[in-house]
């Protein structure tokens, strides 16, 4: 069977955008383990830079980074904002996952409201110049955003290993009430967590938005996606959600490829449900 | 005259799926997010019964309350395996599911080009003008929902609902087949979105997948939370706000497309405020 190089190239890409969204997703679950909806603010990162490099003519790193800065300040007022005080109260997480869908459809009306709900591509690439690899070609943009969660990923292991950061992080993650006792601030962490892992899903809007261009509800489409992704490779797993990432994108590039495109939706909430049903913990197991 | 009619009979509709998801969300605590989906399935039943198959509207509504049943007794019967936000995401995933068939399943759903046409069902031969006569056929299958809810909330069958919601364990222990009764309120709430679903079908006379996708879900939701929770005229009142709104904004000037943004920020605001600040809704007689 030839697979066509086409195919894996698209493999690779769909996979890295949700890889980015469930390294982003992971990292706050961990710590705050509900399922924040509000991640799919991802069209944010996406939006900056289209604005930046079309209207405002910044150079193309500095719209990068303003996008990611961007929806790392946003995660993190909606964190203050809505998800403090709720866990103040201690909502349920239920209650967080439902306030969650709320701050997403409100960043995301804001979005419409400012750029119309139209679709829109970014209006220059990334990096200029083509690869030619096995006998297909492949845009250095395109290099670059398969690259990106792994580069991401490898930012993240070392603050986790290295710094006092991660050990405060994963400290809070094993047990909270313990974490506060021994005097950690953990209210006050869990917003730079909520910084950071809503930065890095800014980072995957901008990189679909690279690949596939932005309208304001990618970010939901993306997010449910690395959802998905997540669940599959074992929520809360931050190296699970990458190997879910590439299943799940293999498995719907494939459908697209044998059936038809508009099947492959169906089929990834299709695994979603038989993935809680048969192996709610996912199919990479954690070891304690 | 004509807007103020068109407006009651909109509110009259939602106010059916508002209640409907009430006795599944508000009093049984089983927040499902696809409800939108069922409303979908009596909208196609109806429209493609009465247009291609030239069946009456009362046979349509009756095989749309068939279908409805079949599928929300599948959906039901996975979705209890799961508990509070796992419950929202297979839910969510049923949703999107549903709406990938309606766009996917083209021979009989037209796909996203959608049904035109769809004639609204002549009442009492020609007494009364079409849109008059509407609202009446309306208000006659709202009359007889609101009453029954009424009264199952009441019964001791709606006191069995409230004790699975406050204390799953403790209602078992009392004897409840808590399987069987989250099962038989989740099939009535569907069958009373389909119903609102094949009046929608006629009072708009044409309709598209999106109309029912997971958004619509979400809207629903809100109007609840917004209302009350566990209270039925809370639904109503959620309905009212929630339909009167939008309209009010394009009223005073807003143009359409600014309207369907801010009709999405609306709810998103109103569940994240309503949340935080007032967790019981407006008359609503469950927290958050």
């Amino acid at each position: 069977m030839q697979v066509p190089f086409q195919l894996i190239i698209n493999m690779a890409i769909t996979a890295s955008s949700y890889a980015l969204i469930t390294l982003g997703f992971n990292l706050i679950y961990r710590n705050t383990k509900f399922f924040n909806m509000s991640h799919g603010i991802a069209m944010v990162g996406g939006y900056v830079v289209f604005f930046a490099t079309s209207v405002l003519g910044w150079n193309i790193f500095l719209s990068i980074f303003s996008g990611i800065f961007a929806s790392g300040i946003i995660g993190y007022w909606a964190y203050v904002l809505v998800f403090l005080p709720l866990r103040k109260r201690k909502a349920s997480s239920m209650t967080m996952m439902i306030a969650s869908i709320g701050v997403l459809s409100i960043v995301q009306s804001i979005v419409a409201f400012l750029f119309t709900n139209k679709f829109q591509t970014m209006p220059n690439d990334l990096l200029i110049g083509k690869t030619h690899i096995a006998g297909g070609i492949i845009t250095n943009t395109q290099i670059l955003i398969i690259f990106a969660p792994f580069i991401v990923l490898l930012g993240m292991t070392l603050l986790y290993k290295k710094t006092s950061f991660g050990k405060i992080a994963e400290s809070i993650a094993d047990n909270e009430n313990l974490a506060k006792i021994v005097g950690i601030n953990t209210d006050e962490f869990i917003g730079y967590i909520f910084f950071i892992g809503s930065a890095i899903s800014g980072l995957s809007g901008i990189s679909s938005g690279f690949s596939s261009g932005i309208e304001p509800g990618m970010g939901s489409g993306l997010f449910i996606k690395g959802i998905i992704a997540s669940i599959i490779g074992g929520i809360g797993n931050i190296r699970g959600g990458i190997v879910g990432s590439f299943l799940l994108s293999f498995i719907e590039n494939i459908v697209a490829w044998k059936i038809s495109g508009e099947w492959k939706d169906i089929i990834s909430f299709i695994m979603l449900i038989a993935v809680l049903i048969l192996r709610p913990t996912g199919i990479i197991n954690e070891k304690k | 005259m004509e807007y103020f009619i068109y407006l009651t009979t909109t509110i009259f509709i939602y106010a059916i799926l508002a209640i409907s998801l009430n006795l599944v969300a508000g009093y049984t605590g089983l927040f499902s997010m696809t409800q939108a989906s069922f409303f979908g399935i009596g909208a196609y039943a109806s429209a493609i019964l009465t247009t291609r198959y030239g069946l009456p509207f009362s046979y349509s509504i009756l095989v749309g309350i068939l279908i409805t049943t079949l599928v929300s007794f599948l959906v039901g019967i996975i979705s209890n395996n799961f508990k509070n936000d796992y419950y929202m995401l297979v839910t969510l995933a049923f949703n999107a599911i549903i709406f990938g068939l309606f766009v996917n399943w083209q021979s009989v759903t037209h796909g996203s080009l959608g049904i035109y046409g769809i004639q609204k069902p002549a009442l009492l031969g020609h007494l009364f003008p079409e849109s008059i006569s509407f609202l009446i056929l309306v208000f006659i299958f709202f009359l007889p929902i609101y009453l029954i809810s009424y009264f199952m909330v009441k019964s001791p069958f709606g006191i069995a609902l409230r004790a699975i919601r406050e204390d799953e364990k403790v209602a078992q222990l009392f004897g409840y087949n808590i399987k069987n009764y989250k099962l038989s309120i989740f099939i009535i709430g569907a069958i009373m979105a389909g119903i609102a679903g094949s009046l929608f079908a006629s009072q708009v006379s044409f309709i598209s997948p999106p109309s029912f996708a997971l958004s619509e879900s979400i809207f629903i939701l809100s109007m609840i939370i917004l209302g009350g929770l566990s209270d039925l005229n809370g639904s109503l009142l959620g309905a009212i706000f929630l339909v009167i709104l939008p309209e009010f904004l394009s009223f005073i000037g807003f143009s359409q497309e600014v309207a369907a943004q801010m009709r999405q920020a609306l709810y998103g605001l109103a569940l994240v405020f309503i949340i935080l600040y007032c967790p019981k809704g407006i008359l609503g007689k469950y927290e958050l």
